[in-house]
C-alpha cells in the first residue's frame, strides 16, 4: 500500500480538488483492491490494476455526487475574473506556456469542470489535461475506442462552450 | 456559403483534439481564419483558455498524509469485524488463486507426459526396430554369417518370370 498509494493519490487528484476527497477515494481503491485481490490474475501490472480501480472509484464517486449547475460570470471570484481579462487581452499560446501555473486557473478549472458529467471530466482531465493518449484511456476505462474518441470531442465541445459564454460575458460585461 | 463551411472547419479543427496537439499547419490556417472571423476568433480563445485551465488542474496533485496507511487499515479491520468483509477472505482468494495454478500446472504435466512418453512410441514404431533387436540374443557371427537364415528353395523359371512381369 505504501508503494502504491503516492499513484493512486495523484490519480484520484485529477478528480477532486478537495484533500478530503482525494483520500477518502483513494482508501475506497484500497479496502475494494484488498477485497478483489482474488480478481487480479497477474495479467498486466498491479499499478495498472490499481489505476483501473482507481478510474472506477473516482467516477462512482463524481456520479453520486450532485453535479453543479451552469457557472456563470457572475459566480467568478474577482481573482477568476482578473485571470480571464489577462487571458483574454491576448490568448496567444505561447504566452500562455510560459505564464506561471496559477491556483486561481485551477481553482476556476475545477468550477468549470464541476459543471460537466463525469465522464467528460475524465476524458477531458486525462487526454487534455494530462496528455495522455486515447488508448491510455481505454486501457483505464474499458471503454472502447471509439466511445473514447466520441466522449473526448464532445467533451471538449462543452468546455469551450461553457468557457466561451464566460468569456463573451466578461465581454459584454466590459 | 464558403465561409460558413469554412467556419465549420476551423471550429471542428479545434475540437479534433487536444489545443497542443494541433500542427504548425492547423494553427497557421486557424490564425488566418480568424483574422477575419470573429467568431471563430472568440471560438479559438475559449479552447485555448479551456486548454490552459485543464493544464493548470491535471499539475495539481495531493501526496498521502502519514496517517493514511493507518486509517485504511484500521477500516479495513473495522469492516472485517461487521463482517462487511469475510474474516477468511484472504486466505480463500489465495486458495482459489493457488487452485487454479496447481491445476494448470498438473494439466501441463500431464500434456508434457504424453508428448514424452505416448506419442513417441506410436510415431516411432518402424524405426525403433533396431533398437530392440539389440536386446536379442544375437551373436556378431550369426549377424555376419547369417547362419541362422532360412535356406531359400530354388525357383522355377515359371515363377521367376511370373515375379518379373506379374501375372
Amino acid at each position: 500500500m505504501r508503494r502504491y498509494s503516492p499513484r493512486v493519490f495523484r490519480f484520484a487528484s485529477k478528480f477532486f480538488r478537495q484533500r478530503s476527497l482525494v483520500e477518502e477515494a483513494a482508501q475506497e481503491v484500497f479496502l475494494k483492491a484488498f477485497t478483489e485481490l482474488g480478481s487480479y490474475e497477474g495479467r498486466g501490472s498491479m499499478e495498472g490494476w490499481l489505476t483501473r480501480i482507481t478510474t472506477n472509484t473516482c467516477l462512482n464517486l463524481l456520479r453520486s455526487s450532485k453535479r453543479r449547475p451552469e457557472l456563470v460570470a457572475s459566480d467568478l471570484t474577482d481573482d477568476e475574473t482578473a485571470w480571464l481579462d489577462s487571458n483574454l487581452a491576448g490568448a496567444a499560446m505561447e504566452r500562455h506556456q510560459k505564464s506561471e501555473r496559477s491556483l486561481v486557473a485551477a481553482d476556476l478549472a475545477g468550477r468549470v469542470l464541476e459543471t460537466m458529467t463525469p465522464d467528460d471530466q475524465l476524458v477531458l482531465t486525462l487526454i487534455d489535461g494530462e496528455e495522455n493518449s486515447v488508448k491510455d484511456v481505454v486501457d483505464v476505462t474499458g471503454w472502447s475506442e471509439s466511445k473514447v474518441k466520441v466522449q473526448a470531442f464532445r467533451a471538449r465541445r462543452r468546455m469551450r462552450e461553457a468557457v466561451e459564454k464566460l468569456l463573451s460575458r466578461k465581454k459584454d460585461e466590459l | 456559403m464558403k465561409d460558413k463551411l469554412i467556419d465549420r472547419h476551423i471550429i471542428s479543427l479545434i475540437e479534433s483534439g487536444p489545443l497542443a496537439s494541433l500542427s504548425e499547419s492547423d494553427l497557421a490556417t486557424i490564425r488566418v481564419h480568424t483574422d477575419h472571423c470573429s467568431d471563430c476568433l472568440g471560438a479559438f480563445q475559449a479552447a485555448q483558455v479551456s486548454a490552459i485551465l485543464l493544464k493548470e488542474r491535471a499539475s495539481e496533485v495531493f501526496e498521502p498524509s502519514p496517517f493514511f496507511h493507518t486509517r485504511v487499515m484500521a477500516n479495513l479491520r473495522e469492516r472485517q469485524a461487521q463482517g462487511t468483509l469475510a474474516p477468511l477472505w484472504t486466505l480463500a482468494r489465495l486458495w482459489r488463486s493457488a487452485g487454479a495454478l496447481a491445476s494448470t500446472m498438473l494439466a501441463t504435466v500431464a500434456a508434457l507426459s504424453v508428448l514424452t512418453f505416448v506419442i513417441p512410441g506410436n510415431e516411432l514404431g518402424p524405426a525403433s526396430q533396431p533398437v530392440t533387436s539389440l536386446v536379442h540374443n544375437y551373436s556378431a557371427e550369426e549377424v555376419i554369417l547369417d547362419e541362422n537364415a532360412q535356406p531359400e528353395e530354388p525357383l522355377s523359371d515359371d515363377q521367376l518370370l511370373t515375379s518379373i512381369y506379374g501375372e
